[in-house]
């Protein structure tokens, strides 16, 4: 290659570096007290792979409720209150305590077993 | 040698037309290329987009035949529709537009030039259809029929309209055209293609704007959960078992089904909701 071509291409590299940096995802929220790795297990316990489709978890293919892939991009919890760590959490623990009619049912967990599932949710 | 020739020119188109995808590459990830609604088009981009525009209007209104554009009261209907959905953007005589009609890129037009120079049936099919990478939208799902060319004919008066005149005319009566729920507007989707219409729908009731759904082409969103592999799905919103006619039922009154959802009434008509549910359910 001569040196009066390689300037696109070193062009077009730079601009694919750069271009890499205008990606907007959100970032990951700290659920305060949550352990990612003891939230899989609790995932894997309590099947939550039943009903929701889960990467990551094995036979986790359920489609009772929504896919929880990629949970941190979503905007809201169950469509009622933001995506936030308090009420993905409360919504783990007690989820017809929020919306009477949802089939979720009320898993019994404790505040630290929901913080944990919602940091691996989160991950 | 002519074979020679001949490859070392498609050789040669290649590469040109490589180098040319390149540097658009370069472009838009260097982000050269500005997206703000301050940055004027270029006036051949602006020539093209509006030549484009006319050939367009004229080639698809072919077939439309305009009613009678006449009687005050078919005037009067067509003034409440433009003073409910029109005025905004593209202003009036004398009277300024609102503060987004002022600031589009591109600039809505004023409409008593093109309201005089165009004939009605391609001021209906702009009105009814919209223009695609502009601020103006369809309005044959919003209005009917009879509305979009009440709105024709009183964009026929705008141009003889003097400032005293437009200013002065009577006031309206409460609004009872232009509204949504206009029975008429019930179904708009028959002149479409019945693969297309589900479609159509759902983007005409701004779905896509907050779901990712299979076979609608928009924003990678996370508002509302995405709609893909609907059939496989049990539960709507996690209330309602999942069937076309729950589904239908949950869009056309989202809070009366789970009280507390973020996901609002959008006023769709029983038919769209149903166009909705079939086109959901058919995904592969």
């Amino acid at each position: 290659m001569t040196k009066r071509t390689a300037g696109l291409p070193c062009l077009v590299a730079a601009a694919i570096v750069l271009g890499a940096c205008a990606r907007s995802d959100r970032e990951r929220p700290v659920v305060a007290g949550g352990n990612a790795e003891r939230g899989r297990a609790a995932v894997i316990a309590l099947e939550c792979g039943a009903c929701h489709r889960i990467p990551g978890i094995p036979k986790a293919r359920g489609t009772v409720g929504p896919p929880l892939g990629d949970y941190r991009k979503r905007v809201y919890v169950a469509g009622r209150n933001p995506n936030v760590p308090d009420h993905l959490v409360g919504w783990i623990r007690d989820a017809p305590s929020l919306d009477p009619g949802t089939a979720m049912p009320d898993l019994d967990v404790s505040e630290a077993e929901a913080r944990d599932i919602a940091a691996y949710l989160y991950r | 040698m002519l074979r020679h020739k001949l490859l070392f020119g498609v050789l040669g188109a290649c590469a040109i037309l490589l180098l040319g995808i390149l540097a658009g590459v370069a472009i838009l990830l260097s982000g050269a290329f500005s997206t703000a609604a301050t940055e004027q088009h270029s006036a051949f981009t602006h020539w093209l987009l509006d030549t484009g525009l006319r050939y367009s209007v004229n080639a698809n209104s072919g077939e439309i035949v305009a009613p009678a554009l006449t009687g005050a009261a078919m005037i009067d209907r067509g003034r409440s529709c433009f003073r409910a959905h029109c005025v905004h953007c593209h202003g009036a005589p004398a009277l300024s537009r609102e503060p987004h009609g002022l600031g589009m890129m591109p600039i809505p037009n004023d409409l008593t030039e093109s309201a005089r120079d165009w004939p009605p049936a391609w001021l209906y099919y702009v009105t009814a259809k919209g223009v695609r990478m502009t601020g103006m939208p369809a309005w044959e799902f919003r209005l009917s029929d009879a509305d979009l060319w009440a709105t024709v004919a009183f964009l026929k008066q705008l141009p003889a309209l003097s400032r005293v005149e437009y200013v002065g005319l009577a006031p309206l009566p409460p609004q009872t055209y232009c509204r949504s729920d206009d029975v008429a507007t019930a179904r708009r989707t028959e002149a479409y293609d019945e693969d297309k219409r589900g479609e159509i729908v759902l983007r005409q009731y701004a779905c896509h704007a907050c779901h990712q759904i299979e076979g609608v082409v928009g924003p990678d969103t996370n508002v509302g959960p995405a709609l893909v592999d609907w059939r496989t799905r049990r539960y709507i919103a996690g209330t309602l078992p999942n069937t076309p006619e729950n589904l239908a039922r949950w869009i056309v009154d989202p809070p009366g089904v789970s009280p507390g959802t973020l996901m609002p009434d959008l006023d769709v008509s029983e038919a769209h909701a149903r166009e909705m549910a079939d086109f959901l359910f058919a995904q592969d």
